[in-house]
């Protein structure tokens, strides 16, 4: 395994297990045998805020946070939140594996007069920007591949799987990984989304 | 994990859980605290390592390091944990704890949030040792927090001192490897029922007279814990080019690692009392050192005192975290890279990507959960337009667009206080509100309730019992009838009611807040009664200590013209279509994330919403 630093940054939004998605990530790479850091955000932003979790691997880790522009790869949860930390995180080779999906709360439509409409990018617009700026992109249908699967909430997973293609951790070892730190009963459900995630590309 | 002698080798842990492993690590008998962000996990990991220690949630602050100041003083070793705000709540007790001194070794683990990812202020609980005269200790990573938090029950003892362990939420919230071997050692101690208490009213009782000695005792142990910060070897001095030196502490020197590796270091692990001979030793070999510290320029000034002027909170901000990039931003300014390349940031020059959005993309302000029982009592509060003095708590996201129904969150335990002393002013025409969860009812709510009831006040007081503590991940507290202890757990449930009524307030409303009507109409009926009175509210968090969801469905049916009462919910279940619909206002949806709690089809006067 080569042994320059990789930054992954992940981020979603509050709820919708950036956290796991943290915890997955950095114990395979823990249990490759590299150094590791990580940072994640707890309290008040994981209600439905932005939320993003830090994870640093190589041969030795000083800082738990990712520098500006330097994130090897980012996996998101939502495409808005992709573009939001593509802006300080990415630079042109970053490798971006991001749901295509975008969620906007009804009320923060609303525009400075008062009246609702949708005056946000949409989904569409935002998946041509990011597929103008960057060569290693995958986006993701992750919710209709969870429906198919037979549980919405394994999407997370789904895309974790996308993104382990461009690391060096081993299938078993993220097999593993997944088995010690989902709840039991869907352990059997979170490795088929995995693996599915993982052939998607 | 629940094994008594663990041979762990190599872990990814948080700082927290190394935090809880070097207190099982060193024997800690007692280990208590009240939640807060970013604290909140030290306890019940200690209490799943299951070590032999008593684990404990307490009401509060105070209390809890009362609890562990008792466990000292029975010559156990007791650990106290808190977010910083959550120190001022201790800090009456801490403040003459440094008088008295230790039997048993007291550490306090206050973990800092700069850059308030969940907090109200960012104050720099570093200045609590200076201030109270005690010691200090700041891990930069996991395996320090293991290794500090194990020798600073070592320090205690010796120096008869109340030691600080001080991290930040990117210590307490970062994972990073640390080595553990051996066991946690005081398994058989519990069984000990020898009386050993002794009783000693020179070292424990500070009336005056006694009082005055030990301030002077502790006086003179500052300057013995200056011999030992300069001797102990936990201060360190790594010799790079000595063109370019940095002191810092903590997390910063991470950050300054990663960005100048060439530069001269003197890492601060024991950052209080400073080591002065090591830091004139530095100033000596080094030729331009600066000092890199988050918040306060505590080392700065520290270091001035000393009779040394060195530039720091020049090149630094002394508000918000730092981060790598700050860091290099300052070192760049204090002339650190005039004839150097900075490390990945040049290197990835010409490779960067700038888009511009065509429109904004969607803010995302925290909001309440969907189904989140608090929604309607703040849709109803806004609709009623009272002054509404708020507290701490998930519900304090009732203050942002669109519920706007709080209009302060300054403390813990505030609401009912500032409610008492806002109404009197008769600023307003409508009866004040003062509103607060379960779990800060229990902290400092209690004792401002009484006072109310006390000084004849007349204002309505909510208290939004979801029986847990929500906002920091669900912790029990006295209301729930439940503790951490893994197996010595014997809690009480405290009925928020009897003691309302124990008060002697006769008023008091509890109310569905799943049934929007009836909380509206509660509400108005409270504020129409000129007492002083108590709603509560009574719906279990929907996250917590278990996810709920009704089993119930909404949509809203044809017809709707996109009034947007719904939407004035913030309920995040409930959305708008993407892109031009072509109708005048686009209508609204109910997703998937719907947990049917029925509170926007009762808010829809038009009948629109129906479950299905």
């Amino acid at each position: 395994m080569d042994n320059s630093t990789k930054n992954i940054l992940i981020c979603g939004i509050g709820g919708q297990g950036v956290v796991l998605a943290g915890r997955i990530i950095s114990f395979a790479a823990f249990e490759s045998g590299m150094d590791i850091k990580t940072s994640e955000v707890h309290g008040m932003s994981q209600r439905g805020g932005s939320v993003s979790t830090h994870i640093r691997f190589g041969k030795k880790i000083f800082s738990p946070l990712i520098p500006e522009k330097s994130a090897t790869a980012i996996l998101s949860f939502d495409i808005y939140e992709t573009l939001r930390y593509t802006g300080s995180f990415a630079n042109k080779d970053t490798i971006i594996v991001s749901s295509n999906d975008g969620k906007t709360p009804a009320w923060t439509s609303k525009t400075k007069n008062d009246t609702i409409g949708n005056n946000f990018t949409d989904t569409y617009s935002a998946a041509s920007l990011l597929k103008d700026n960057f060569k290693s992109l995958i986006l993701l249908n992750d919710k209709l591949i969870a429906e198919n699967i037979g549980n919405i909430k394994v999407s997370n997973i789904i895309l974790i799987g996308a993104l382990s293609v461009f690391t060096d951790i081993e299938e078993n070892i993220w097999l593993k990984t997944i088995e010690k730190n989902v709840p039991e009963k869907t352990v059997d459900l979170n490795i088929k989304a995995f693996l599915k995630g993982r052939a998607s590309l | 994990m629940h094994n008594k002698t663990l041979d762990f080798s190599k872990l990814l842990l948080t700082g927290n859980e190394a935090i809880a492993l070097g207190g099982a690590k060193a024997g800690v008998y007692t280990a208590v605290g009240y939640p807060g962000t970013p604290s909140s996990e030290i306890l019940p990991y200690l209490s799943k390592l299951n070590s032999g220690a008593i684990v404990n949630w307490s009401i509060n602050e105070k209390t809890a390091l009362e609890i562990a100041a008792g466990t000292s003083i029975g010559r156990k070793r007791a650990m106290f944990t808190t977010k910083h705000v959550g120190l001022n709540v201790a800090s009456d007790p801490l403040m003459t704890l440094a008088l008295t001194g230790v039997r048993g070794g007291l550490v306090v683990v206050t973990a800092d949030d700069p850059g308030m990812h969940s907090s109200q202020n960012e104050q720099d609980n570093r200045l609590y040792s200076k201030f109270a005269k005690i010691p200090m200790f700041e891990p930069s990573d996991s395996q320090e927090c293991l290794d500090f938090t194990s020798k600073a029950f070592d320090v205690s003892e010796e120096f008869d001192t109340p030691v600080i362990l001080r991290t930040v939420t990117r210590i307490s919230h970062s994972r990073s490897i640390a080595v553990f071997s051996g066991k946690f050692p005081f398994d058989g101690e519990r069984k000990n029922t020898e009386n050993t208490y002794k009783k000693d009213i020179e070292k424990f009782v500070m009336v005056p007279v006694y009082a005055r000695k030990r301030h002077k005792i502790a006086l003179e142990r500052l300057k013995r814990l200056i011999d030992f910060s300069n001797g102990s070897g936990l201060n360190t001095v790594e010799y790079n080019d000595k063109e370019f030196g940095i002191i810092t502490s903590g997390i910063s020197y991470q950050y300054a690692k990663e960005i100048a590796p060439f530069a001269s270091f003197l890492k601060l692990s024991f950052s209080y009392p400073l080591p002065d001979l090591l830091i004139k030793d530095f100033v000596k070999n080094v030729k331009n050192i600066v000092i890199i510290e988050e918040l306060e320029p505590f080392i700065q000034n520290e270091t001035a005192a000393l009779g040394i002027e060195l530039k720091g909170k020049e090149y630094f901000p002394r508000d918000g975290e730092l981060n790598p990039d700050i860091v290099l931003s300052g070192l760049k300014k204090a002339g650190f890279f005039k004839d150097k390349k900075t490390a990945d940031k040049e290197k990835n020059a010409g490779k960067n990507v700038r888009i511009s959005l065509p429109n904004p993309l969607p803010p995302r302000f925290p909001a309440l959960c969907s189904g989140c029982p608090h929604t309607s009592v703040f849709y109803a509060l806004k609709k009623l337009k009272v002054p509404v003095m708020g507290d701490i708590g998930c519900y304090t996201l009732g203050a942002l667009p669109p519920l706007n129904a709080m209009d302060s969150c300054i403390s813990m335990g505030l609401a009912f206080g500032a409610a008492q002393g806002l109404s009197v002013t008769k600023s307003s025409h409508k009866k004040t509100v003062g509103i607060m969860g379960d779990s800060t009812f229990f902290h400092s709510g209690i004792t401002s309730l009484i006072d109310a009831k006390y000084n004849n006040a007349k204002f309505t007081a909510i208290i939004l019992d979801n029986s847990t503590t929500a906002m920091t991940g669900g912790q029990d507290h006295p209301g729930t009838g439940k503790n951490l202890s893994f197996n010595q757990s014997v809690s009480c449930k405290i009925d928020i009611k009897k003691i309302i009524e124990g008060i002697g307030i006769d008023e008091i409303y509890a109310v569905d807040p799943y049934d929007y009507n009836e909380t509206l109409k509660t509400l108005k009926k409270a504020l129409d009664s000129n007492n002083l009175n108590v709603v509560i509210t009574n719906r279990p968090c929907v996250l917590y200590p278990k996810k709920i969801d009704t089993g119930k469905k909404f949509k809203i049916s044809d017809g709707c013209t996109g009034c947007d009462l719904c939407m004035q919910t913030g309920c995040p279940s409930i959305r708008l279509p993407h892109g031009k619909t072509g109708a005048a206002k686009p209508v609204p949806f109910i997703d998937s994330s719907c947990i049917g709690c029925s509170i926007c089809r009762d808010i829809c006067i038009f009948n629109f919403i129906k479950e299905i």
